[in-house]
């Protein structure tokens, strides 16, 4: 009976375990798109021949690309695929956020500026001599029902499309909603 | 296992002939090992563990599929219960006995795991490092091997790993280098497979160091890579064939000498890609030769698939040498000239071997 008991104990156990980690995966995502700050970003087509990857887009942004002067710590890019913060903050009136700095990921913001939000990324290899660092946020792809790839990919090079972006206070970004222009393409609820 | 149990019972059939137990006792023998056997290899556990494959594939693919019909917290829970349902049926089945329908149940929860992951990553459009999702359907798989001592999740885990490995370490645009973790999450896989009792799981971990070798060659590591793996595949093979029998025991699984050539093979086609020419030819082409030569003594011919594998080997080192010299110089005609010459070469080395063999399984049989 005792053996019984530990071989439905053990799958149910194991089951718990695989089942509660995928949860707590969602809940963690629904709960920055929840709780996170919005922040809408400029999207900028990646590579114009190659953005459709089976189904989702590939896409990049234009604080994708940034400049190595907002690097207060040249060090920082030296490490290869080195974690950094970026820190946003609105401009202009077109309501897009652009990147106004730019910092290793260790240490904690010195600068607390309420208006302004940081954003977490990772530089995409070594950055060599180049003027520009290329840095990934994990929100560069967006997966699309079978099918509707292709006019939005065909569209990216044509029009500004942007994307409403929810970022964590760890600097975790989660894609939130999408638009072509003023018009929303999709909108993703917490669930 | 089959090749197992044959060679059981021609042993049994000597002891017999000896007059070491009687008729009955080897009737009684046979019965033994035929019903052992055939509780390993049954034809539904063949076609259980075929249709947990199927159920798996069927998982990703929906889930690649980006099926807008349903909800996709729907589609999350499904997969969730299908977790569920997957150890529960590993469960239902242990308790009833149906040892390897319950593996095929625990592969279908882990296949389920991934699938999940997957999901969870298309709903909020998730980017960037597949490896380490890759690496944590790893770990999931292998702490549920530890918790459930299936083999067949061990055997997943290590399949897992290998992908990873591969994934982290090879990039088209630049040379890779396979991670620092995969030595060590191998060898933890090992032990684990000894707590979990997986042959299985010890024989793609074998295969999955090699392809290790093979991924430190690619990212740049032709030479000292490749040379460790001749070394270690000859002092395995060494070991295996002095053990003889024992060496199933000692390794937990059959076929180490197979392994061990199989592996030194791959070292020398390395080896070869490094060295194409002049001396360090020779001395490849030559460390090869002794080898199979060394294996067929080493042995004294007592395992079929060594033997095989040696004459194998000779032969595919022949053509090797002869095409990496000579062949760019010959035209067709000459080719198949040298080709025949080299066939009978081979078989005359062969045919050799299996004489020499042949009269000491003779004298053999005569002195007990």
């Amino acid at each position: 009976m005792k053996s019984r008991f530990r071989v439905l104990g053990a799958a149910l156990l194991v089951a718990a375990l695989q089942i509660g980690f995928l949860a707590a995966l969602v809940e963690g995502r629904a709960s920055i798109l929840r709780d996170g700050r919005e922040v809408l970003l400029k999207v900028e087509p990646v590579d114009p021949r190659d953005l459709l990857r089976g189904d989702y887009v590939r896409l990049g942004y234009a604080i994708s690309t940034l400049d190595r002067s907002l690097f207060a710590d040249q060090e920082a890019l030296l490490a290869h695929d080195a974690e950094i913060m970026v820190r946003l903050a609105p401009g202009g009136d077109d309501g897009l956020w652009q990147a106004v700095g730019a910092r290793p990921a260790g240490p904690p913001a010195v600068v607390d500026d309420a208006d302004t939000v940081e954003i977490a990324g990772r530089i995409d290899g070594t950055p060599g001599g180049s003027e520009t660092v290329r840095v990934t946020y994990g929100i560069e792809r967006f997966y699309l029902p079978e099918g509707q790839g292709r006019p939005i990919e065909r569209d990216l090079s044509v029009r500004p499309f942007r994307m409403l972006v929810a970022v964590a206070d760890d600097g975790q970004a989660q894609i939130k909603a999408f638009f072509d222009g003023q018009r929303r393409l999709f909108e993703e609820a917490p669930y | 296992m089959g090749n197992h149990a044959t060679r059981l019972k021609s042993e049994i059939d000597g002891w017999l002939a000896a007059g070491l137990i009687d008729t009955e006792t080897a009737g009684r023998l046979h019965a033994e090992v035929e019903s052992r056997a055939g509780s390993r290899f049954g034809f539904a556990s063949v076609l259980a563990a075929f249709a947990a494959l199927l159920f798996a594939a069927a998982i990703l693919l929906f889930v690649a599929a980006n099926w807008e019909a349903m909800p996709r917290l729907l589609r999350l829970g499904l997969i969730l219960l299908l977790i569920l349902l997957g150890y529960g049926f590993g469960a239902v089945a242990t308790l009833r006995g149906y040892a390897r329908l319950a593996e095929a149940g625990h592969l279908v929860g882990i296949a389920a795991f991934g699938g999940g992951m997957a999901l969870i990553g298309q709903m909020y459009h998730l980017s960037g490092d597949e490896a380490q999702a890759l690496l944590v359907w790893c770990g999931a798989a292998a702490l549920s091997a530890a918790m459930l001592r299936s083999s067949a999740l061990t055997a997943a885990a290590v399949v897992l790993a290998t992908v990873w490995m591969w994934s982290e370490g090879w990039d088209i645009w630049r040379d890779g280098t396979p991670p620092a973790g995969a030595l060590p999450i191998l060898a933890m896989l090992w032990a684990l497979s000894l707590w979990t009792r997986s042959a299985p799981a010890r024989h793609v971990i074998i295969l999955s160091l090699s392809s290790y070798v093979v991924l430190a060659v690619v990212g740049g590591n032709v030479v000292v890579a490749p040379a460790l793996l001749a070394a270690g595949a000859a002092i395995l093979f060494v070991v295996a064939v002095r053990l003889g029998a024992r060496a199933e025991r000692v390794f937990g699984m059959g076929g180490m000498p197979v392994h061990a050539m199989l592996a030194f093979g791959l070292a020398m086609v390395l080896l070869h890609h490094a060295f194409g020419d002049g001396a360090g030819l020779a001395v490849v082409a030559l460390l090869s030769f002794a080898a199979c030569i060394g294996a067929l003594v080493l042995s004294r011919g007592a395992d079929r698939a060594v033997r095989w594998l040696a004459y194998l080997g000779f032969g595919v080192e022949l053509c090797l040498v002869y095409v990496l010299t000579i062949g760019t110089m010959l035209g067709t005609a000459g080719f198949l000239l040298a080709s025949g010459l080299l066939l009978a070469l081979t078989a005359f080395v062969v045919l050799r071997f299996e004489r020499r063999f042949k009269m000491l399984r003779q004298t053999q049989e005569k002195t007990p």
